[in-house]
């Protein structure tokens, strides 16, 4: 509105790094310069022409194969929907209950097309965004347009999203997350361009003054990483494949499936079976296959700003993480991801309120490892909360009378803290480990029922902001609980001044940052990397762990001295309790 | 196991006259659910059921409202050092601490009848919605000043967030 597009629509926006003044970049007062001098001076972009196009290609695919087909089924003289009110081949578009000739739909389907198409360029065409050294403006709207102007430092996180669409264009979609669970997207941009804007945008939220400048670096185009980029943690698709098929999602679709099958074949519906079956196999193989191409080529990287993940076969997503706002932390393990000594970790981030923990979508997710060892868990919360080590706190166990009401999970209710988290661990199948900082916990609550208090119990809930993660120590013993709370609230005060999720001044890591042997290799796929190596691990305090194929049962043991063992084995009834 | 409940403090209770108020929000409360309950039952069933269940929900509503009381005295609040303490329920009993520095904000509001009776409902707002610090019925003044030393000390001790 107020800004004069460009002559041209441009539609190169990877190639125009915008001018940025070298001097009065130090000095962003708009005030200076006159608006009208400033509005000619500033550098309007638009989205990438072939936006509307990877918008809509689902459905301008699915009308192109629907009308395809159709005239297809008339050119080889299937059912004419004249005569025969039930054609055949039983496919006939019904719109509002009547069903169309070809030569209706010889008409509807271009038209909605064209619908389709004129809405995409439209909205193209009214979507404009200036980035450049002063100015964070998004505008967009067709009939009410919106012009929204965003102060850098309220950027809280960026992700690059790409779609398969898009991906196969080398397009790329840019989300901006302001905090309070809103955020803005920009699509689709070409892929460079994207990843300059992201790295100018983030550098920028930190306060720092820097240039929009395309780089040269060349970032990988499987997994949206550059030389700067120093990788932590990256997941194998076997493992990932390994970690679906011994998941208990897994296991409690195939236990459905087999219920529903016995009590068919009980009734005597020898081939109903098939109906049952061929459901339960088929959301079988979607489930692992949405969770390895979901996950596929995930990788934990270090920047000079910030952690970063990416991820995805199919659709990449490469997401940055504002550690600073992670508030809480889940660790989780099934049945036989014990055998495995494979871990999942969940993280719950402020603001953040369109969070996927699906693992398949390609949005922003919650997931910090989908599956990993305990040196990659190790790794993981390192470079979240440097300062923090999990590992030191001792957890106590609860008193026994605590079966009465938990039977099953009360040999695994423990829970500690040192002066930086809390830990409770928790879960019989499933077992889990909550890690609140005390910096986060917002509120501290001790809850008892009229069971729990005829066995002098009492729960001690730890509040953080997000919903996700409901960390609690369940089945104290009432005598100290009031002490406990008391603790953690002298403790919710008292934290040093600097953050757990600051780095360690002084890296007192052996390892040389320069070092990072599985660096950015433009074929990440290769077999030259890997994940089980600790050495290749910058900055990872690990003993050297010989090649696993996560079949090392003795890993699991050394997980808090062992007392998160499982109670298979019936010899030993843990050393804890 | 009452003194779980009681750390030493200098614990507030309620004031009475919103026995009052809460005893009327129950009795309605209850009363309506019962009434939307059995007037279906009663057209396309049978009026007996319709009566059964007219029955047990006067009953419900009956025990809820003499429940009121004993509820209203077994909250309270009290404001320590440097957090506030929240504790309530009957079989459900939760003592709730919020650090002053953890408060977003305070809010007052005020429903018709609380206005009738000249009271207020103070709620702590943290970042968390869990932590549902409520405080159902003070004196409007009360509730005020209540207000603006919560805020105070907020100010005063703020944690980062």
């Amino acid at each position: 509105m107020t800004a004069p597009s460009p002559p041209g629509p441009e539609p190169l926006p990877g190639l125009n790094p915008t001018p940025a003044p070298t001097d009065s970049s130090r000095l962003p007062d708009p005030g200076e310069s006159g608006p009208g001098q400033r509005s000619s001076a500033e550098q309007v972009e638009r989205p990438h022409p072939l936006t509307p196009l990877v918008r809509s290609w689902v459905l301008v695919l699915a009308l192109a194969f629907a009308f395809g087909r159709e005239a297809l089924n008339e050119t080889l003289g299937g059912g004419d929907p004249f005569t025969s009110p039930f054609p055949p081949d039983d496919f006939t578009p019904r719109f509002f209950g009547t069903e169309l000739s070809v030569q209706w739909l010889g008409l509807i389907v271009p038209a909605i097309l064209l619908l389709i198409v004129g809405f995409g360029y439209l909205s193209w065409r009214a979507t404009r965004f200036v980035i450049d050294d002063q100015v964070l403006r998004l505008e967009s709207g067709i009939i009410f347009r919106k012009s929204q102007r965003i102060a850098f430092d309220k950027v809280q996180s960026i992700d690059l999203l790409q779609p398969f669409a898009a991906r196969l264009l080398g397009l790329a979609e840019l989300r901006l997350d302001l905090g309070g669970g809103s955020s803005e997207r920009l699509r689709y941009l070409r892929r460079q361009r994207a990843v300059a804007l992201r790295d100018y945008l983030l550098s920028r939220a930190r306060g720092a003054q820097a240039e929009v400048r395309v780089t040269d670096e060349t970032t990988s185009l499987l997994t949206d990483l550059s030389l700067a980029d120093e990788v932590l943690i990256r997941v194998q698709p076997q493992t990932l494949l390994l970690a679906a098929l011994t998941s208990h999602e897994f296991f409690s679709i195939l236990l459905g499936g087999l219920v529903s099958a016995g009590v068919g074949w009980y009734f005597g519906f020898r081939w109903g079976l098939i109906f049952i079956a061929i459901p339960i196999i088929s959301s079988l193989i979607g489930f692992v296959g949405s969770r390895v191409t979901g996950q596929f080529n995930y990788t934990l990287s270090r920047r000079p700003h910030g952690v970063r993940i990416s991820r995805g076969l199919t659709s990449l997503t490469s997401q940055s993480l504002p550690t600073r706002r992670v508030q809480a932390v889940q660790l989780s393990q099934s049945l036989l991801w014990r055998r495995l000594g494979l871990y999942r970790i969940d993280i719950e981030v402020l603001g953040l309120g369109d969070l996927t923990t699906a693992e398949g979508s390609s949005g922003t997710s919650s997931i910090l490892l989908p599956a990993g060892s305990i040196e990659q868990v190790r790794v993981a919360l390192a470079a979240l909360w440097p300062r923090a080590d999990f590992e030191r706190i001792e957890l106590e166990p609860t008193p026994l009378r605590a079966r009465w009401l938990h039977p099953f999970s009360q040999p695994f209710l423990r829970w500690g803290h040192d002066e930086q988290l809390v830990v409770a661990q928790r879960g019989w199948l499933v077992r889990r480990w909550m890690l609140v900082p005390h910096a986060r916990i917002q509120s501290v609550k001790i809850v008892t029922s009229p069971l729990s208090r005829r066995l002098r119990l009492a729960d001690l809930e730890f509040h953080t902001a997000g919903l996700r993660i409901n960390a609690g120590a369940s089945g104290l013993d009432a005598a100290v609980v009031q002490s406990r709370q008391d603790e953690l609230l002298r403790l919710v005060h008292h934290q040093p001044t600097a953050d757990l999720s600051e780095p360690l001044p002084a890296p007192p890591d052996p390892v040389l940052p320069g070092t990072p042997a599985l660096g950015p290799s433009p074929a990440p796929a290769s077999g030259s990397v890997d994940p089980y190596d600790p050495a290749t691990w910058p900055g990872a305090v690990v003993q050297p762990v010989v090649e696993s194929s996560g079949w090392d049962e003795g890993r699991t043991a050394d997980f808090w001295s062992g007392r998160s063992e499982p109670p298979s084995e019936p010899g030993q009834p843990g050393a804890g309790s | 196991m009452s003194e779980l409940f009681q750390p030493e403090a200098q614990w507030q209770r309620l004031p009475s006259r919103y026995r009052n108020a809460r005893r009327i929000r129950t009795g309605l409360g209850w009363l309506i659910l019962t009434i939307a309950a059995t007037v279906p039952l009663w057209i396309f069933l049978d009026w007996r059921w319709a009566l059964a269940l007219a029955v047990v929900g006067l009953g419900i509503t009956v025990w809820q409202v003499i429940r009121v009381n004993r509820w209203v005295s077994r909250f309270g609040y009290a404001e320590r050092e440097a957090d506030l303490l929240i504790t309530r329920g009957l079989w459900m009993r939760d003592l709730t601490a919020i650090p002053y520095g953890r408060m977003l904000a305070v809010n007052v509001n005020s429903g018709p009848i609380d206005r009738l009776l000249g009271l207020a409902q103070l709620e702590l707002v943290t970042a968390s919605i869990q932590s549902d610090a409520t405080i159902p019925g003070l004196g409007q003044s009360e509730a005020a000043a209540l207000r603006d030393r919560l805020i105070a000390a907020g100010e005063a001790q703020a944690l980062p967030l």
